[in-house]
């Protein structure tokens, strides 16, 4: 037999020969070779299959539904119905293994019996869940990675539009930033900064390769893992070095439907400012411009506008799902509809998402066929502006509106306020931002079980979206001397069609002591977006009824636009997993990629890493009997990124630059290269090395996992400033130009006590970090940006300020403060001015005088989870925590700064010759002297600690929701970021800024919500 | 039966696998051209040449920006802008050199226009054209427009990167001194002059002119105080061959979107509302100047600057020879008295701001507006023939020809129905100083608010001494900022200076 698949390998080979094999890659060949290696070393008659059933039940002699009932070694499987019942058919010299979240997982030889009962015990350990690999699962306890598995329950019960913004606090590694804002999309960190491009991990839902954004429904998931080591992550090769987050959507089981509901009804608040009313305000402005000599400006002291109460209210989100499910023996289905609703905290801003998913499952003999299939319609209506710093910048003294302006909103007035800030009311009413799209998002995959250890999988993935985008502007202003602008409508619509085909063979067998996993495959993906945009002026208006017809069919000057792009992605991958009688754990993996997105000589990146583990709580000579399992890992791998757009290592030449010419002046076209480009552009890389134990102690109590990572990026892809005198404009070309390193520890410990009616668990998990730029690229050793510097053996984006050294309190300190040389270094300062430090000597102050004064980034970060639950009730609560960053307080700078007009603190108090003892330097208008920007004057310290997460559920007693027809129902009240504990001055030290080089600046930024929820689930 | 589905496995997995060919990774741009697929074509060095023209309508130079580095920054001009950090970058109080409005995007936009010139200067030699003059003409407008840049480099910040090849990302340019800019500017106008054809057709009106040349290049000569030079350069347009080209037309017919491109225009930059949409590199981007949005009256424009009031009294020092005001005030100004002077209002409104006050009313748009935006089709005359007149009587001066130059400055005098320059100062004479202080009086009537009165101020070194520096103060108290040595050019982009390790920061800032 052995010499007849050898043939048939072979024979197979041949057939190909009309293929054109030169253009397969080395990689293609070598792809065969593991799958030849894989069949030639699995060559093991199997017995004749006979059929088994049982019943399963639990310590209380219950029965236990929802038990999966695997064979050994193979993916046959079913799960226990209502009464505990399976009927499957194994090899009479199978084993199954019987496993159910919070039970202790049996394996029982078969023996060619007919009927196994079962008794599972249940237990307090996570080690034997199911976790999600890629291409693949692994029981938790033969992990050799690090892998977080985040509980959905603990997503799902917090109100978020997506997951990402759910996750913060409740896995180590995991830094996440961002939200707040309807449907805006979270920032996520898997182990902190690695590149410079995109911080945000990989998704694969369900096996496609996507993102998981706001238009996918966090209520749809079964679980979700995420890879943080290279070992875990390398099966995802390229793309994977920011990590990568495997969602696994619902699935149906064995037995009659299950209806579940779940309804959540939230109210949120925004936090605000404490600023000045007019009396406060016009007392300081008028100071500000007696300080200056300059004549007061005209207020007009009978208004006395609170700005943050016309632009902020109260915000709701209302969020539903249902679903029902089931199944047989032979199939299963799970189909939900959701609906979102998120009416912001900003005036005239919302979301709306509709979501639906269908996800089966059929079986015929060794053949299954499924789908995971979402659409959804999801709906932004966009912020204009940003309120946030606008409601400080405007003045009290500016009424919401005013007849007297275009538009009839109040704003900024030269003789009377002068400021230009924006009214968000009259932006909010004057332009509309609509943002809405619909997504097919799904698979379609076939499996063949040729062989009880042996599966073939066909997986074809389509995440399709459909993009429309609307701005109206109507006419008029809303800021002080605004040009003139017409009615104007823009639309742009967009399709982009993601797909993905991969074939996977996976292959799973015991021999004795040995047990080996593997997997082999191919995948193809292809990415194509195209958006068509139109532009009108002038559009018509209807004075009668007072509306515009805001179709593009109406205005004049049209402008029009187009275009499309492509990538394609062609990976090799493998998977080997060993162990040895439970004790020694190997996996090596490989994974080659192939991007459109590189130049010809560098389209490919190959990508290996290996990893084990040493079960040492298996050998004979430990013997710790409060340890219960205790092990040893260690990985090493390579990851990579391409993350960059495509054609990006082309430089191209932009068609747009048209001139006039001529009487007539007649547009003539104009073409030239604008961005530069770096045509040797290729993979960026990660190597790390990750060190971790994983032990269950105290009867199984108390678990705890701790990692240490190493990891290298080199050749990190990054739009590095150029100089301007290159003349380069469009972004910065992005180059293969740093190196980084980061180090980081993380551990997690959970304990659980089950024993006691009370029964309790707490969680604690903690990252540290500690990113160094080893290599700046382009034969630099610093870069500038911003208030920050970027400097080789230093972490990225380092605060690069002037020093301040309090107020000069009189002339005589003012003339005192000299250099060594006896120079007086703030000759025109006056008491009450700042103080600078003249680190240079040279007795000025001037640029040279700037140092490194602290970092943006957080020495740690914690989370802590607990619950506990008592009879029909459950509370829990989680708190995060951030500690040790520097941060920069955008908003303070402008309403401390008096130079210009804006609003000002409350209770701000500038010096005075009568009131000396403040850190406020003296108010004066109209001169950035004694205001800039680039001072430590508003650096703070950021470290803080929320409560982002405390609810309270209650289950009401089966007998009663019996009575109405219900299996279950509980009720949860919750509340999300309740409690804030921090220094910071700002609206929220949580803040996320795009920027990579200015990550500790806040430019104010939305700010986290305070959440308010009301839930109630029921299930029939 | 095992081992043909063992069989059909490997089937079904090579097939899909060989569908995976390499040659899917080879995508192209489906956009737009590769720079490999250009410069090939004679249109090609057309565009090549088209983009650069692009260059006046971006922020950073005469679509906005520059007109605070010229205008607001010489005492002509000051701002009162509430945008503070913006006011501050017009009276010399230069704190963050970063500050992308007032230094860096005019800084970059200058580089970028120069990186378009060097393009065409590279690529375009070895493109086969089918008439070898076309293709000297187009590299001369390269030339010339890589001067124009490089010209305003110099009057700016002095102390420039010197590049005249493409960049590439890791390039480090040295730093030129002033001379050196100049000698790029006087070196690439040489060639210009070469290649230029003295006139267009009507459709190509706005490309650089053999005359466009000749009157930068003196410009460029003079800032250099080479007067023998200036001369030459000159003579072409005032007494030589280009002198049938150039003549004086209505005052206010330089002004306007009508009657562009007349006798009196040297170099005009070609301004189109054709394109109502921001400024860039997009499609249809702006092809219209903002200068009359940002310097229009408060509650009309942003009114981000204003002229200062010594001009009007400036205009009203002498009438005319019917014993008139001025007209040139008429359309030279917004003052608060320009009603009951000349029966015009502003914008449609009568004077409303304060009596101290006055605007710049060339290039406005209020002779048929009430309002204005970011698409003003209104050309700008960056170079013309009065200029060129008052300039040649410079030189003159300079060179000791101070009688011959008087004929220049009275033909300027004589259209705006001012007296012969001896007639109404006779006291002058051949003082080749008081002719030069008077010459500094007759080019703020005639060009104020034209752009020029920056480099007029620096090159007749009245910032040189405080002496100077006080004298300017007094019309524009501005200057009483003003360090001598330091404020006579701006600081360079900081980021610049400390990303480049060849260029250093400006002398004392």
């Amino acid at each position: 037999m052995k010499k007849n698949l050898r043939h048939a390998g072979g024979g197979s080979r041949s057939k190909q020969s009309p293929c054109p094999w030169g253009v397969f890659s080395r990689v293609n060949v070598r792809f065969l070779i593991y799958s030849l290696a894989f069949l030639l070393i699995s060559l093991q008659a199997s017995a004749q299959n006979i059929s088994i059933s049982g019943i399963v039940t639990g310590d209380d002699g219950l029965s236990v539904p929802g038990v999966n009932v695997t064979v050994k070694g193979t993916t046959t499987g079913i799960t226990t119905d209502a009464n505990g019942k399976y009927v499957l058919s194994a090899p009479g010299d199978a084993t199954l293994v019987f496993s159910f979240i919070g039970y202790t997982n049996q394996e029982v030889q078969v023996n060619n019996r007919t009927t196994i009962n079962i008794k599972m015990s249940s237990n307090t350990t996570t080690l034997n869940e199911v976790v999600v690999v890629g291409y693949g699962t692994q029981q938790k306890k033969d992990l050799t990675g690090a892998v977080s598995v985040v509980k959905t329950k603990d997503i799902q019960k917090r109100q978020a539009t997506t997951i990402a913004e759910a996750m913060q606090g409740l896995a180590s590694g995991i830094k996440v930033r961002g939200g707040g804002q309807p449907g805006s999309e979270a920032q996520i960190q898997v182990r902190g900064l690695k590149n410079f491009s995109n911080t945000n991990p990989l998704y694969v839902i369900d096996g496609m390769i996507t993102t998981a954004n706001r238009d996918f429904n966090p209520n749809d998931v079964e679980s979700i893992q995420i890879l943080k080591d290279a070992s875990a992550a390398a099966i995802y090769g390229s793309r994977a070095a920011n990590g990568v987050v495997i969602i696994t959507t619902k699935k149906g089981r064995q037995g009659p439907m299950k209806v579940e509901f779940s309804g959540k009804s939230s109210f949120q608040t925004i936090p605000r400012y404490d600023l000045a009313e007019t009396d406060e305000f016009a007392r300081l402005n008028f100071m500000a411009y007696d300080n200056a000599n300059v004549q007061h400006q005209d207020l007009d002291l009978n208004n006395n506008t609170d700005w943050q109460d016309v632009t902020y209210r109260t915000g709701n989100i209302q969020d539903y799902n249902m679903n029902f499910s089931g199944g047989s023996e032979s199939g299963n289905y799970f189909v939900s509809a959701g609906y979102f609703g998120n009416k912001g905290t900003v005036i005239s801003t919302d979301f709306d998402r509709l979501s639906l998913r269908v996800n089966t499952q059929g079986r015929k003999g060794i053949f299954t066929i499924g789908e995971n299939l979402a659409i959804s319609r999801a709906k932004t209506n966009e912020m204009s502006g940003n309120p946030i710093i606008d409601v400080i910048r405007l003045l009290p003294t500016i009424p919401v509106y005013d007849p007297a302006n275009p538009g009839g909103y109040g704003y900024g007035n030269e003789a009377k306020a002068r400021t230009f800030a924006t009214n968000p009311v009259a932006i909010a009413d004057l332009e509309d931002r609509i943002n809405e799209n619909t997504r097919i998002r799904g698979n379609l995959f076939a499996e063949l079980q040729f062989l009880p250890w042996l599966k073939y999988r066909l997986n074809l993935g389509l995440d399709n979206s459909n993009d429309h985008y609307k701005y109206f502007r109507k006419e008029g202003n809303w800021t002080l001397n605004q040009a003139y602008d017409p009615a104007i409508a823009n639309e742009n619509r967009a399709e982009s069609i993601n797909g993905l085909v991969e074939n996977t063979l996976t292959f799973n067998k015991t021999f004795g002591k040995h047990v080996i996993n593997a997997v082999a495959g191919q995948s193809y993906q292809r990415i194509n977006y195209a958006q068509i945009w139109g532009t009108k002026r002038n559009i018509l208006f209807n004075p009668s009824i007072g509306q515009y017809y805001d179709v593009l069919d109406q205005g004049n000057e049209p402008q029009t636009g187009g275009f499309r792009w492509r990538e394609d992605l062609i990976s090799y991958f493998g998977r080997v997993e060993y162990s040895f009688n439970d004790k020694y754990l190997f996996n090596a993996v490989f994974r080659s990629d192939g991007s459109s997105k590189f130049g010809p000589n560098y389209k490919f990146g190959h990508f290996p890493s290996f990893s084990g583990a040493w079960r040492i709580s298996k050998e004979d000579f430990f013997k710790v009997d409060w340890i219960n399992d205790l092990k040893l890992r260690a990985s090493y791998g390579t990851l990579g990124s391409n993350n960059i757009n495509q054609y990006e290592y082309l430089a191209f030449i932009n068609t747009f630059s048209t001139a006039a010419f001529g009487t007539g002046q007649t547009t003539q076209t104009g073409a030239t290269q604008v961005q530069l480009a770096n045509p040797d552009l290729r993979w960026e890389t990660l190597q790390q090395q990750n060190y971790g134990f994983d032990a269950t102690i105290l009867d199984n109590k108390l678990t705890i996992s701790a990692e240490y990572f190493i990891s290298k990026t080199k050749d990190v892809l990054i739009a590095y400033p150029l100089l301007l005198s290159t003349g380069n404009d469009g972004g910065n070309p992005r180059v293969n130009g740093v190196s980084l390193n980061n180090r980081g520890f993380e551990i997690s410990a959970n304990y659980r006590n089950d024993s006691n009616p009370l029964k309790y668990g707490v969680g604690f998990n903690l990252t540290t970090l500690n990113n160094k730029v080893t290599d700046l690229g382009y034969n630099k050793n610093k870069t500038y940006v911003g208030n920050t510097v970027t400097e080789e053996g230093q972490p990225i984006g380092m605060w690069y300020v002037l020093q301040t050294d309090g107020l000069f309190q009189s002339q005589s300190d003012v003339d005192n403060y000299k250099n060594a040389e006896g120079k007086t270094i703030q000759p025109n300062a006056k008491p009450g001015d700042i103080r600078f430090k003249d680190n240079n000597g040279d007795g000025q102050i001037t640029n040279d005088d700037k140092v490194v004064v602290g970092s943006p980034w957080a020495d740690y970060e914690i989370g802590l989870n607990f619950n506990a639950s008592y009879k029909g009730f459950e509370f829990s609560m989680d708190w995060f925590g951030s500690f040790g960053a520097k941060v920069f307080n955008g908003p303070r700078s402008v309403i401390e700064r008096f130079d210009d007009n804006s609003n000002y603190p409350a209770g701000i108090q500038p010096w005075t010759p009568e009131n000396p003892n403040t850190t406020t330097p003296r108010a004066y208008y109209g001169s950035t002297l004694n205001s800039r920007g680039d001072t430590d004057r508003w650096l703070e310290n950021g470290s803080f600690a929320r409560m982002k997460y405390i609810g309270l559920t209650y289950n009401l007693p089966t007998e009663w929701t019996k009575k109405i027809g219900f299996e279950r129902a509980q009720i949860t009240i919750s509340g999300q970021n309740l409690i804030t504990i921090t220094k910071y001055t700002g609206l929220d030290p949580e803040f996320s800024n795009g920027s990579i080089f200015e990550k500790g600046y806040d430019f104010g930024a939305f700010p986290n919500l305070k959440t308010y929820s009301v839930g109630l689930n029921f299930g029939f | 039966m095992k081992k043909n589905i063992i069989r059909l496995t490997f089937l079904v997995i090579l097939t899909v696998a060989s569908s995976c060919k390499k040659s899917l990774l080879d995508q192209s741009n489906p956009n737009t051209f590769t720079t490999n697929d250009f410069w090939i074509t004679e249109n090609d060095a057309q565009k090549g040449v088209n983009a650069i023209y692009h260059m006046f309508y971006q922020n950073g130079g005469f679509n906005r920006w520059i007109y605070f580095r010229l205008d607001l920054t010489s005492d002509e001009g000051f701002s009162k802008s509430p945008w503070i950090e913006l006011g501050d970058w017009t009276r010399f109080q230069y704190v963050n050199y970063n500050f992308w409005e007032g230094n860096v995007n005019s800084f970059r936009d200058v580089y970028k226009a120069i990186f378009r010139c060097n393009q065409v200067l590279e690529n375009v030699p070895k493109i086969t054209f089918a008439d070898e003059a076309k293709k000297n003409e187009l590299l001369a407008q390269a030339k010339f427009l890589r001067a124009f840049y490089y010209y305003y480099a110099a009057i700016l910040w002095e102390n420039v990167p010197l590049v005249t090849t493409v960049q590439t990302p890791t390039d480090l340019p040295p730093q030129g001194t002033v001379d050196q800019v100049w000698a790029i500017v006087d070196g690439d106008l040489n060639d210009a002059i070469n290649g230029l054809p003295e006139q267009y057709p009507d459709a190509e009106k706005g490309r650089a002119t053999k005359g466009a040349a000749y009157a930068l290049l003196a410009k460029a000569l003079m800032q250099q105080h080479k007067w023998a030079e200036t001369k030459t350069a000159l003579d072409w347009l005032v007494t030589g061959a280009g002198r049938q080209y150039y003549d004086l037309v209505n005052f206010v017919d330089n002004f306007r979107a009508d009657n562009e491109n007349n006798k009196e225009s040297v170099f005009e930059i070609q301004f189109s509302d054709a394109n109502k949409t921001a400024e860039g590199d997009g499609p249809s981007s702006n092809m219209g100047s903002n200068r009359p949005q940002f310097f229009a009256p408060r509650s009309i424009g942003w009114s981000d600057g204003q002229a200062r009031y010594w001009l009007v009294d400036e205009f009203k020092k002498e009438k005319t020879v019917s014993g008139g005001i001025d007209p040139r005030l008429r359309y030279s100004l917004f003052y608060p008295a320009l009603e009951a002077d000349f029966g015009d209002k502003i914008y449609g409104r009568s004077w409303e701001w304060g009596a101290d006050e006055a605007w710049f009313k060339k290039y406005s748009r209020d002779y048929y507006r009430t309002n204005e935006d970011y698409f003003s089709q209104v050309n700008n005359r960056v170079i013309r023939y009065a200029d060129v007149l008052l300039m040649y009587a410079e030189c003159l001066n300079e060179l000791g020809q101070t009688a011959d130059a008087y004929q220049y400055v009275n033909r300027v005098r004589e259209r705006s129905n001012m007296a012969p320059l001896a007639t109404a100062y006779p006291a002058i004479g051949n003082n080749k100083d008081a002719f030069r202080n008077r010459l500094k009086e007759e080019r703020v009537l005639e060009l104020c608010g034209e752009s020029v009165r920056w480099a007029d101020l620096k090159r007749w070194g009245d910032l040189d001494t405080q002496a100077g520096v006080n004298a300017v103060a007094q019309r524009d108290p501005d200057f009483n900022n003003f360090v001598v040595g330091k404020s006579i050019r701006l600081p360079l982009p900081q980021t610049e200076v400390l990303n480049n390790p060849n260029l250093h920061q400006n002398p004392n800032y």
